[in-house]
Order: structure tokens, then sequence, then C-alpha cells
């Protein structure tokens, strides 16, 4: 058993912290009153590598271990970085480009890491659609295999980064009757005949991000396209998705972290009846909470990544944990944060009313909560 | 690097003490809490001499220092069967056992600690009074130095092991102008010192295999200060208690898998509308959130035990935290797993009803969650103290 970083993770965590305290943060604030997508934010993401850690140098990026990627979710939400660039960052590198690395011909890496690791393109994964989101094996987009070309029809809604991205990756089934077998995965680029996106959506939190539908009629895909071979969608999104319950929970833990010290901070300032409100017990309730929630989502998350670094197979249970405790807790932890900032708290310039809005997303994005539960108690019923 | 796992010696270690605690132990637990109030102490000796006799009662002293993880596992698996036995075994060995052996003087520890992990000695730890329980500093026992030796009185209430006991560890102000950090010490007081009376057997809602009793020390004597010299006593009583919290979160992760698996068994098997209650999300949820509490209880109760073992800074915090969440965590549990029983479960004699009453006492025990949040708070908040 060991609980501590080796000191490169330590240090990296370090710099990407100061980095985005310095570089990332301060544009923050109004680019989520304007729900906008900042570029310049993307950009740096970019330069400073956080956007291709897990892909190999020769790639370009950075071959880093899954709790690395953690550490540096972690690290930027806990620097004030907001939830929709971090989502934005989630479903292009761990969504879009971890995919094409893992099921990707070398062809098919050699063609669109490179891009992706920079940030110079991005990426998004269409796997919801209107009619099915929980449940995704019913997805309806069909594929068809037309002489040189797959021929798509059929559209996928609250895809992340929709609106910005250069290619998708695409679920869509060669068989409805083979129900979740005849599922299979495609790379879709903008330019393709037959994609278009629809308008961004206008979201409750996490709006930095763009996220809009996507329209896929008669839209047509080379065959080289197909990445991770006819009929193997479905493992494959399961397998993405799996994973993903850290790598994509780690910045909602940074930010109850970062949550955490702006409420030490401001109890300590706050003066109420003549006394900081730290004295007040209400208050240390709420920090004690904090406090527990941080190191046990701190567990949570860096149990299910350290055991694929470790070379162990998935457990499901520890990843459906995980995601429920720390988007289920986050939650409230949130609503604590606001409750500590009382009336500032409701206010926009107090990143604590963000972090309210944005951490609702941890119940539903990537499997929700009821979703999470359905899976525990399945598996402890077997 | 991030590692999870256990060794393979520590998962042995946990095999062998749940086969062990399921052949040996487990089957007197409901006589345990049912036995008339007189007969619980001849009950629970012998368990805690079963434990001893198998060399589970002192897991985790093979070495220089406790070693808390082995603690921590002992502790799952033993309240698991029977959370009374641990608890009543834990008071003598853990807290009286590790506080002679991490603080006795060579003589202390050569006349008890061999017999306290033997279980040949039980020890009973007395600090608790009628006015003082959290805030320790508040009790009202003085020693008062007689030539070589000291004179105690006072009045110590809630004892677990008082009606077993052959030794206690007793708490009292050596100088009680000195305050509580300078002024207390723990004595070492035999069973039969004239002036030491153990009262009746308290009754209890719950962890009723627990003898627990009054103890009043009347012009007791007793030249045996704990490590022998005064104004000690609350640095080791604060220390055993801090990573006595470990063990109390692993008694409530043992006592949650109990009432988890009991729950989860019943919800496979009985029916309703014709199909197994689990399979309904009211049920299945309740599973499932069960299951959460109960494994990141134990991650956290883990990762404490992990960071007393290798003398992080925050270990007493992170304990702190970990008994919280597994305490809180075990009512929740103990809870769920009532209700998917419902009417069957609410039967005295069933083994949902034992344990629901077992199941409050990771709250309130050795620092409430209230006390816990405090020290949490309390660390957290003064990273950001303005000077």
């Amino acid at each position: 058993m060991d609980f501590i970083f080796t000191d490169e993770q330590k240090m990296f965590r370090e710099t990407v912290y100061r980095y985005g305290k310095e570089e990332i943060a301060p544009l923050c604030e109004d680019a989520d009153l304007n729900g906008e997508f900042n570029f310049e934010i993307w950009n740096k993401l970019g330069e400073m590598g956080l956007l291709g850690l897990p892909f190999p140098e020769e790639l370009g990026g950075s071959g880093a271990d899954i709790v690395t990627c953690c550490l540096a979710g972690e690290a930027l939400g806990h620097a004030g970085v907001d939830g929709g660039h971090m989502l934005a960052l989630g479903a292009h590198t761990y969504l879009c480009a971890a995919t094409l690395n893992t099921f990707g011909t070398q062809e098919q890496k050699e063609k669109y890491i490179p891009k992706l690791a920079t940030g110079e393109w991005i990426g998004c994964m269409g796997l919801t659609e209107p009619g099915a989101g929980s449940d995704a094996a019913g997805l309806r987009t069909t594929a068809v295999k037309k002489g040189d070309k797959y021929i798509l029809n059929g559209s996928k809604t609250f895809i992340t980064n929709a609106p910005v991205a250069q290619v998708m990756v695409v679920y869509a089934t060669l068989d409805r009757a083979q129900k979740h077998q005849g599922i299979t995965a495609f790379i879709v680029e903008k330019d393709n005949p037959g994609f278009t996106t629809g308008q961004p959506f206008h979201k409750m939190g996490c709006r930095c991000s763009t996220t809009s539908e996507v329209f896929l009629e008669d839209c047509e895909v080379p065959l080289e396209n197909c990445l991770g071979g006819e009929y193997k969608g479905w493992t494959m999104a399961l397998s993405s998705v799996e994973w993903d319950r850290s790598t994509l929970l780690a910045p909602f833990f940074g930010t109850a972290l970062y949550s955490l010290d702006e409420c030490a901070r401001y109890a300590n300032e706050r003066q109420q009846f003549g006394r900081p409100i730290k004295s007040f017990q209400a208050v240390q309730h709420r920090i004690a909470n904090m406090k527990i929630f941080a190191e046990a989502a701190k567990l949570a998350i860096y149990r299910v990544a350290s055991s694929k670094d470790n070379g162990q197979l998935l457990n499901p249970l520890q990843a459906a944990v995980n995601k429920m405790y720390v988007g289920d807790e986050g939650c409230n932890m949130a609503t604590d944060s606001v409750m500590i900032h009382g009336g500032y708290g409701f206010m926009h310039e107090y990143p604590v009313e963000r972090n309210y809005r944005d951490s609702r997303l941890g119940t539903i994005g990537g499997g929700t909560s009821d979703i999470m539960r359905m899976i525990v108690s399945r598996m402890m019923l077997m | 690097m991030i590692d999870f796992e256990l060794t393979q010696n520590e998962k042995k270690l946990q095999q062998d003490l749940a086969a062990f605690c399921q052949r040996e132990i487990a089957p007197a637990a409901a006589n345990l809490d049912q036995a008339p109030r007189k007969e619980v102490a001849a009950l629970v000796r012998k368990n805690i001499e079963k434990l001893a006799n198998a060399g589970f009662l002192a897991v985790g002293f093979e070495n220089d220092t406790i070693d808390m993880i082995r603690q921590y596992i002992a502790a799952e698996e033993i309240a698991k069967e029977c959370a009374s036995t641990f608890f009543s075994a834990r008071a003598s060995a853990f807290l009286c056992g590790g506080l002679i052996f991490m603080y006795g003087t060579s003589q202390q520890k050569e006349k008890y600690l061999e017999g306290l992990k033997g279980a040949n000695v039980i020890g009973a730890f007395a600090y608790t009074e009628p006015g003082a329980g959290s805030d320790i500093s508040g009790i009202e026992t003085t020693a008062a130095s007689q030539g070589d030796a000291w004179i105690i009185n006072g009045v110590k209430d809630t004892v677990t092991n008082a009606p077993i006991a052959d030794m206690f560890l007793v708490l009292a102000y050596t100088d009680i102008n000195a305050g509580p950090e300078k002024g207390l010490s723990l004595f070492i007081v035999e069973k039969d010192t004239a002036g030491l009376s153990i009262g009746e057997p308290l009754d209890t809602m719950g962890m009723r295999g627990v003898p627990i009793a009054q103890v009043e020390l009347n012009q007791c004597k007793s030249s045996q200060i704990l490590g022998g010299e005064p104004g000690r006593g609350f640095m080791q009583l604060s220390r055993i208690l801090e990573l006595g919290r470990v063990s109390i979160a692993g008694m409530c992760v043992g006592i949650g898998s109990a009432c988890m698996e009991k729950a989860t068994q019943h919800a496979k098997t009985r029916k309703a509308f014709g199909r197994e209650i689990g399979k309904y999300q009211e049920v299945g949820f309740k599973l499932a959130d069960m299951y959460t509490n109960n494994d990141l209880g134990r991650a956290l109760a883990l990762r404490a035990a992990w960071a007393f073992n290798t003398e992080e800074n925050e270990a007493e915090i992170l304990a702190s935290c970990a008994k919280v969440f597994a305490g809180e965590g075990l009512s929740k549990i103990a809870n769920l797993a009532m209700q998917v029983f419902a009417g069957h479960g609410y039967i005295k004699g069933a083994d949902i009803e034992r344990l629901f009453r077992d199941a409050k006492i990771g709250e309130m025990i050795e620092g409430t969650t209230e006390v816990q949040r405090m020290l949490i708070a309390k660390n957290e908040l003064d990273k950001f103290a303005q000077t």
C-alpha cells in the first residue's frame, strides 16, 4: 500500500497548479459570464502540453500515466479553472483522442494524435442521441457500407466541443437488429459531406464548453476511418467511459479543493457579530465536511487511476462508486460553499457561485448517479 | 507510487481472521447480545481468550511500533462477526496494551504486556467521568502524592471491561494547577486494590456483549504512573485515542459489511410482486449506497492507518475523517439494511435488529463526530488564519 505520489508527480502537479492560477484562472470569470469557449485558454492548455498528456511522445504527447493525467485535472480545478474549459479538455483528450490512441491504426494515430495533442485540432465524441442517453445501446444512427465509403445517418445531441471541433469519434450501428453488438465507431471530420452541427446549447453550468447537436445526413466517411473494427464499438465505448470515470472526474475534485481553500479563507476574514464566522460551528461543520469529502474523493479517484497504471483490471464497482460519490457529494460541497459565503456566494464575482452550477454535471455526464447505483446494485446481486 | 493493494501478508491475515471469526466468534454473537447481564462477562472473556489463543488479540504489535494497517484489518474482520467481542478485546489489548506498549516502563511492560496480549490479564481504560467525556480536561479524579505512591480519588463511569478487568488505567490530575496537558497522569491500578469498587454492569441499547460499569476510587493507592513520570497522561491518552480512530472506523466498516451482506442476501431471495426485491430500484439503490459508504469508509480508514505507519503529518486528521465517515456511514447503512428487511428485521432475534442497535456506537464512542469535526475544521481553518 502506498498513498504518496512520486516526486515527479508532485512537482508536475505544482507546476500545473501555478500555471493554471496565474495564466488561466484570471480569464475564466468573464468567459463563464459570457458562456464563451476561450481560444486563448485553449491555446495556453495546449502550449503547456495539457491537451495531450497520455499520448506517446512520438505523437506529440507526454506519455503520462493516468495518475498524472488526473493530477493535471485536479491541479487545474484547484487553481480555479472553470468546469466548462475542463469539460472541453476532457471531451477532447479522453473521449476523443484517447479512444483514437487506444483503438486506432498506426495511420489513424499518426494522422490525428499530433494535431489533437497540441490543441491545433479539437476533438469530440458522439455517443448520446436524443433518444439514447443512459441507454446508449439504443442508439439509432446508422452506418451503411457503400463502395469505398460508409454512409452515416442520424443525429447526436449534447456533444461537447462539437461546434468547435475538427474531428469526431461517432458511434453508429451497422445493424440495429444486433442491438449493442451492431455498434461501430467512426472517425468523422467536420468537412466530411453531410456533417453539420447545431447552435450551441445554453447550459446551466460548465458554460464555457460548447455543446450542440450533430447532424449526419448521408454523411460520407472513408472506409479507412472505421475505428477499432466493425461491430467493436460497444466494447470500445464502455472501456473508454469506464476509465474516464477517473480522468474526467479529477477536475471536479480539484474544484472542491479550490472551494475548500476559498471557504477557509473567507471564514477567517468575514466578521459577523463581532467575530470571524469560522467561530460558528455551522461554518466549521461545513468546512469539516469539505475536508472529509476531499480525502474520500481523492481516494476514490486515484484508486481507479492507479489500478490502470499498475496494470490491474478495472474494477467496475470502484469506477461506479467513484463517479457516484464525487458527483453527488461534489454538489453538496458546492452548496455548502455557497452557504458559507452567504449573499456573496450568490453573486457571480465569487467563483463558488460558478462551482455550484458546474458541479451539477458531475451527477449527470458520463453516466448519471442513477446509472452508477444500477451498476453497483446489479453487481452486488449477481 | 500510488497503490491501494494490501500486501500478501496483510491479505493472508485478513483471510485467516475472517475464517477464524466466522467459525469461533460469530456463533456466540446473538447470545452475547441477549444473555442476562451477569453472564455476559464470562462469555465475552471467553471470546477474548479465543482470540488470544489464535494469535489475533494483539494484532499489529509485532514490531517496535503498532502497525495500524494490521490493527484495522483485525478490527473489521472481528467486528463483522461480533462487534461486542471486538470492542471489549480492543479496550484491553489495544487501549491498555497499546498504552503500555508505547509508554510503559520496562518493568511495567514486563509485568502487564504479555498478560494483556495473551488475555491472561484483561485491562480497562478508565478515563471518562460523569462530567467529562469529549472535554477530558474536566475530570475531577485526583491523585495526591504520598511518599513513593499516589492516593487516587474519583468516579469513572461507562468504563468498558470494568466488570471483567484485572487492571485499570486510570486518568487523574496529579497537578490540577498545571492544566490538562501537564497535570494529568495515567495510573495502573489493579482490581484488588483497596478502595476500588466496580458497579453493577450497565444495561445498554447496543453492543450488549461489552461489559461496562462505573468504577469508584476511594483512597486507592497506586505507585505505578504509566511511563514512570507524572504529567504525561494527556499526551498518552490523546495518542492512543488518535490511533484508535482507525480501529473504531474499522469496527464500523465491519458492522457495515455484516449489515450489507445480510441485506443483499435478503434482497436476492425475498420476492414481491413476482420478482426478487433487489431488482426494484428502491431496494437496489439502497444496496448501492450501503456499498459506497462501506467501501469509502474502508479506504479512508486504511489511508489513515497508512499515514500513522509512515508518520505523515496529517495522520490524526485523516483518522478523524475516517472515523466520521465510517461512523456516520454505518448509521446510514444499518438504517438502509433494516429498511430492506422491513418488518422481519424489526423482530427481536433478527441479526439486523442487533446490528442496528450496535451501529449507533460509531458516531459516539471515543470522540463524537461533533468533536472530530471540530478538530478537522480547526486544522483546515488554521491554514488560512490571519496573523
